[in-house]
């Protein structure tokens, strides 16, 4: 019923909006053939708060700017602050305990070379308003 | 130039016209000397090498000293030349070496490059950890930092570093350009 | 029972919420406790890319609260990428599809009207309707025509996201069922070109190597992937390899940095198209310093070249087709060696230096690599090689040197394409969703592949048209000419991948004579263009399968429900072929072959055929005891999937093709994935050499045995200049491509908060002095502009790709940015694939 609801409503919106199709897009109600959305930069904030995770296996999101960091063969900017050596004097959060081993699961006593690259797992968020809700829910609220 | 021959050609002229011709001399010749020194002093001069242009200025061309919030730029002589007299001229003397390895070609191609930019880094954070990273604080100053205008990270690392007695290069090493491998090792075993 | 890591890692999950079941025997209360909070873990494939990572799923109370890597999955090894991680929200979309709409106005369906709510049965009563007036006509235009002629009006795109089985029923109910082989798949756009190649050169499609390789080869070579970005999985494996084999060295080549360059030990940024020139550089330095392998060239090679001046693959009125000499010609003519030598001939260093732009000393490491014979190498390439004018002779080419050297089919060393989608592999091209392909590399224009088809699929001699129907680039031109009017897009979003959009793709979807239905879980710019929207489960809520880049294929169990009256694409395919009795789609001649399919439904004839639906109605369990849903074989009243699959096995025993063998349906949702040719239970991990492969026999060392004489084609191609280049008016290249953070058109991940966020917009990356030459900075808008369309996005000179100066790079994942009006449907004439990586452009302030 509430489905119902919703996409009766989203005829109606897009009908006053002028789009003829009566469906919104990732594009908005923007025509086809019509031009691109507004152009708008979404900054990073330099610094912010830790992310709440939305369940205890996803990695945590990086809650800063990362412009500019070198991670290449030479050098590894992250491991300045969140390696274990680091992590204290910078108040970072150390790297988890996950990265400690090798493909066959053997423990190792620097952080696995398989995790070299950390922006292929951790992502900073810019200031923006999601596009759509999502309606995930972890498993806290569902238990209740 | 000081042959006796010249000093009896010089004789013939009074005394006046030599002091004065002297001095004409001497602002022409220093002013010269200044005019040199100050076109030497450019980035436009620092990147007519292509060791500096392809290597670290197209580093330097993605960091925060190059484009930024309000367009103020710090370019190559802000942060490698010392900006008074003295230090300055010094630091010229120094790179009548640098001369001679651009004519030898030691970095003349990338691989080279690479291979020496942890003993040139070395080079540059040494003399600028001697003097208390004076050329940094022409602009950046402890005192009028505005921990309300920083970032959570800045005001901690500022607040807790400079009460340790740590000057700015000891943190920002490579905030300008890229850091060679095995730095960390290097620059700890160099005191750094 | 031994505990595996991944047991331990799931009791570790699930201490988390509290519950420690089945690893120590707890109070009554506590179990309790520990059953309410419970979170049911079971494997499925990974939703987006080639690589096939395996993910466990978390579900309680019928929904998804979490995924994480699988620890037990060898191409994994417990990692996902920053995508993969997020999995468990790409359903959650508030916006999800829960029913069909139409566009009606009054009561009643208007090409201009708005899309209104309908029930099930009022979308098949008017998309029958459509069918049937199409087929209809078709029908007409045949009559007395050839089987090998016949041509149709109705017409599928689909996808390599598309399970196995849904390809498979899809490729059934079109060139079986409607008689109509205009059913392509989106990876069309995305694998053709690596299809073709691996055809011409071993007569069988799909890598010899596997995964395996990166950790067994000395050196890697990428021709233009940025895999650190599309494939991070597989780089995180090759980064492995590289920080810990002494050694091991890693090439980089592409038209722009990128990420993938921050582990280059070779860095090689080439002009755009000149990766035909290096390659046979690479392949004339290997021959003119005698360093090819002489022994494996005289046992196992061919020589042969192709036509050149091919055209572009664009209309045939284009001027560019009508100059070329010989457009669309492929056949392969033998040669010597003394004459394939002299034909690589003038791609000297100096020459290929100069053409590429790359200096001469990285050429040479480049080609010194290869020639040495001590050194193991992968080679690995994408779109780069695939979405290319010439893509078909690139892969080719890079073949080519892997010959020479016979440095291939064994580990470490071998020539690898990677592949964009999650089944490209296991759907599009194994299961014949190609306008040209039938199952197991069967192909619509040979009569014997056709007539095992037939047999197969126990239908009337003659059924399956012999012509070659409509590829991807072409449904666009015929739906615009009005020759395609029925047409139904399922699993994918072609209104913003297909090339030359405002040209092509768009006006062919809203000409009047054409009925356009779209598939798909959210309202994608591809389903506003349309006429009907049909709801869609998706991913974890159907059960599933996907093959991956390696051959690997992995299934999975339906976990959670859809929402509202979504429904599967294999739901939707087969439901809909209720909707025909067989004399409204056959002619009379044929059903006189088969008087007793009379009166049938298509659904009767494909589907409850005795084969398909021969296995019943049974519990979906795990090892575990847990129960799973499974809503087709509830609706359907069998093993759909199963019945599926296990037909589809028989094209791979029961044909003359060997070597394409899958397991029983079973142990695919036991194991981890296998590899084909699976053989007496055992997986093959490098095809073609004796020891790894099965058909390989003792003595032989090595066989190509894709083809009759065993033998590998080396096929010579020049350089030859792409279909567009930056002139003076259009002064730039564009490239076009993926980020990590989304993938392909962003209808999945862009409705996951935090991926969008990593990445919001698409960007221009250009270089700054390009940039500063158009009076443009990083953070001002500009737009990108051909002579078919333009967007407007936002300049960054500083992001993860740096282009050279001359070339921009634009991603496509943005909807609000549809960079597809900008490409050029200029294709492979021999793949059919688009090339996206190169067009001209101008960049102008917005």
């Amino acid at each position: 019923m509430k489905l119902k609801l919703i996409s009766v409503m989203i005829v109606l919106i897009s009908g006053l909006a002028g789009n003829a199709s009566g469906i919104e897009s990732l594009r908005g109600m923007k025509p086809l053939d019509g031009s691109s959305g507004k152009v708008e930069v979404k900054k990073v904030p330099k610094d912010g708060d830790l992310i709440q995770r939305n369940y205890v296996q996803q990695p945590p999101l990086i809650p800063h700017k990362i412009d500019g960091y070198q991670i290449n063969l030479d050098f590894n900017k992250c491991m300045s602050c969140h390696s274990w050596s680091r992590y204290k004097e910078t108040g970072a959060t150390k790297i988890s305990q996950t990265h400690f081993k090798d493909r066959d699961g053997v423990d190792l006593a620097t952080v696995s070379a398989r995790r070299y690259f950390c922006t292929q797992c951790h992502v900073p968020q810019a200031n923006a308003k999601p596009l759509v809700e999502n309606t995930f829910k972890p498993v806290e609220a569902i238990s209740q | 130039m000081n042959s006796s021959k010249k000093t009896g050609r010089l004789a013939k002229y009074s005394a006046g016209t030599l002091l004065l011709g002297g001095i004409v001399l001497g602002i022409i010749l220093w002013g010269g000397f200044n005019w040199a020194l100050a076109l030497t002093n450019t980035e436009k001069f620092c990147i007519s090498c292509h060791e500096m242009k392809d290597n670290v200025y197209q580093e330097y061309k993605n960091t925060i000293h190059y484009n930024n919030r309000t367009g103020v730029r710090a370019t190559c002589p802000d942060c490698h030349v010392p900006k008074d007299w003295t230090h300055k001229i010094v630091r010229k003397i120094q790179a009548s070496n640098e001369l001679y390895h651009k004519l030898l070609g030691t970095i003349d191609t990338r691989e080279k490059f690479k291979e020496h930019r942890l003993e040139l880094a070395l080079h540059e954070w040494k003399r600028m950890k001697s003097v208390n990273s004076r050329e940094c604080r022409n602009c950046h100053d402890y005192e009028y930092m505005d921990f309300v205008a920083e970032g959570r990270r800045a005001v901690k690392a500022h607040s807790e570093g400079l009460d340790q007695g740590k000057t700015c290069i000891d943190c920002h090493k490579g905030i300008a350009h890229q850091l060679p491998k095995g730095w960390e090792k290097a620059a700890k075993d160099a005191g750094l | 029972m031994k505990q595996t890591r991944r047991d331990f890692i799931k009791t570790n999950a699930i201490a988390a919420t509290a519950a420690a079941a089945g690893v120590t025997l707890p109070t009554l209360s506590a179990t309790a406790r520990a059953e309410s909070n419970k979170i049911r873990w079971d494997k499925t494939a990974c939703r987006f890319c080639g690589t096939g990572c395996s993910v466990l799923v978390g579900v309680k109370d019928d929904r998804i609260v979490a995924t994480q890597g699988d620890p037990d999955a060898p191409v994994n090894r417990g990692l996902n990428c920053i995508k993969g991680y997020f999995l468990s929200k790409i359903m959650y979309g508030k916006d999800r599809l829960t029913q069909p709409l139409l566009r009606m106005r009054n009561g009643e369906y208007d090409k201009e009207g708005e899309f209104t709510p309908i029930s099930w049965d009022q979308a098949f009563d008017i998309m029958a309707d459509k069918w049937k007036t199409a087929i209809k006509k078709s029908m007409e235009e045949n009559k007395g025509k050839p089987v090998d002629k016949i041509t149709s009006r109705v017409g599928m795109f689909g996808s390599g996201q598309w399970t196995v089985w849904e390809g498979y029923a899809a490729s059934k109910l079109y060139k079986a069922g409607f008689r109509s082989n205009n059913l392509d798949p989106n990876a069309r756009h995305c694998m053709a070109s690596a299809v073709g190649a691996f055809i011409r050169a071993f007569g069988a499609d799909e890598p010899m190597g596997c995964y395996d390789d990166l950790e067994h080869a000395d050196a890697f070579v990428l021709w233009g992937p940025n895999m650190a970005e599309m494939h991070p999985i597989l780089w995180s494996r090759l980064t492995d390899t590289r920080l810990t084999k002494e050694g091991c060295e890693v090439h980089v080549l592409s038209t722009y940095r990128h990420r993938s360059f921050e582990l280059a030990d070779n860095d090689m940024i080439f002009k755009p198209q000149t990766d035909l020139a290096i390659l046979n550089y690479i392949a004339n330095y290997i021959i003119e310093n005698e360093a090819y392998n002489k022994d494996f060239i005289a046992k196992h090679v061919n020589f042969t070249k192709t036509p050149t001046d091919i055209g572009y693959g664009l209309r045939p009125t284009d001027p560019r087709e009508r100059k070329a000499k010989n457009p669309g010609k492929g056949k392969l003519s033998k040669i010597s060696f003394e004459e394939y030598a002299e034909s690589v001939k003038p791609y000297t260093l100096e020459h290929a230096s100069a053409l590429s732009g790359v200096p001469k000393e990285k050429l040479l490491r480049l080609a010194k690599l290869y020639a040495d014979p001590n050194k193991k190498i992968t080679s690995y390439w994408t779109m780069g090689f695939n979405q290319h004018t010439r893509g078909v002779w690139a892969n080719g080419l890079c073949y080519n040197i892997h010959l020479l050297m016979g440095k291939i089919s064994e580990p470490g060393n071998g020539p690898f394409s990677l592949t964009g989608q999650p089944s490209a592999c296991g759907t599009a091209r194994e299961v014949g969703t190609f306008s040209h392909r039938l199952p197991a590399d069967y192909v619509v224009f040979k009569k014997p592949h056709r007539d095992f088809a037939e047999k197969i699929w126990k239908l009337p001699d003659g059924t399956i048209p012999g012509k070659k129907g409509y590829h991807a680039v072409l449904q666009n031109r015929m739906l615009k000419d009005g020759k395609l009017n029925a047409y139904w897009v399922m699993c994918t979003n072609n209104m913003q991948a297909g090339a030359n959009m405002n040209e092509e793709t768009y006006p062919g979807y809203r000409n009047p004579d054409n009925f356009i239905v779209v598939s798909d879980p959210y309202p994608t710019v591809t389903a506003q263009a349309a006429d009907l929207i049909l709801p869609t489960a998706m991913w974890a809520e159907k059960e599933g399968a996907y093959g991956n880049a390696e051959r690997r294929t992995q299934f999975w169990r339906q976990q959670v429900s859809a929402p509202g009256e979504a429904k599967s694409d294999v739901w939707q395919i087969m439901e809909f072929s209720k909707r025909f009795k067989t004399e409204e789609v056959w002619p009379e001649d044929l059903l006189a072959k088969k008087p007793e399919y009379r009166g049938k439904t298509l659904y009767e004839i494909l589907y409850a055929n005795g084969q398909v639906d021969k296995f019943p109605k049974t519990q979906v369990t795990d090892e575990a005891g847990n129960v799973y849903q499974n809503h087709e074989m509830d609706h359907f009243g069998f093993y759909v999937q199963k019945g599926l699959f296990e037909e589809y096995r028989r094209f791979q025993h029961e044909g003359v093709k060997k070597g394409h063998e899958q397991a029983p349906f079973e142990m695919y949702h036991k194991a981890r994935g296998l590899r084909w040719p699976v053989i007496d239970g055992k997986e093959t991990l490098w095809r073609y050499r004796e020891g790894y492969d099965p058909y390989v026999k003792a003595g032989e060392g090595v066989r190509f045995y894709g083809r009759k004489d065993g033998r590998a084609n080396i096929i010579t191609a020049p350089y030859e200049p792409p279909a567009e280049s930056p002139d003076k008016e259009f002064d730039m290249w564009l490239c076009t491509g993926r980020v990590l953070e989304h993938w392909h058109s962003g209808s999945m991940t862009r409705r996951v908060p935090e991926l969008y966020r990593a990445v919001p917009d698409a960007v221009i990356f250009m270089h700054p002095d390009d940039a500063k030459a158009r009076g443009l900075r990083r953070g001002l808008p500009a737009t990108v502009r051909s002579r078919r369309g333009e967007i407007t996005a936002m300049v960054e000179t500083r992001g993860r790709n740096r282009p050279p100066r001359g070339l921009v790079f634009v991603p496509w994942f943005d909807a609000s940015r549809l960079v597809n009006k900008v490409t050029l449907d200029a294709t492979d004439p021999l793949s059919k694939e688009t090339d996206y990586k190169k067009c001209a452009v101008k960049v102008v302030r917005a």
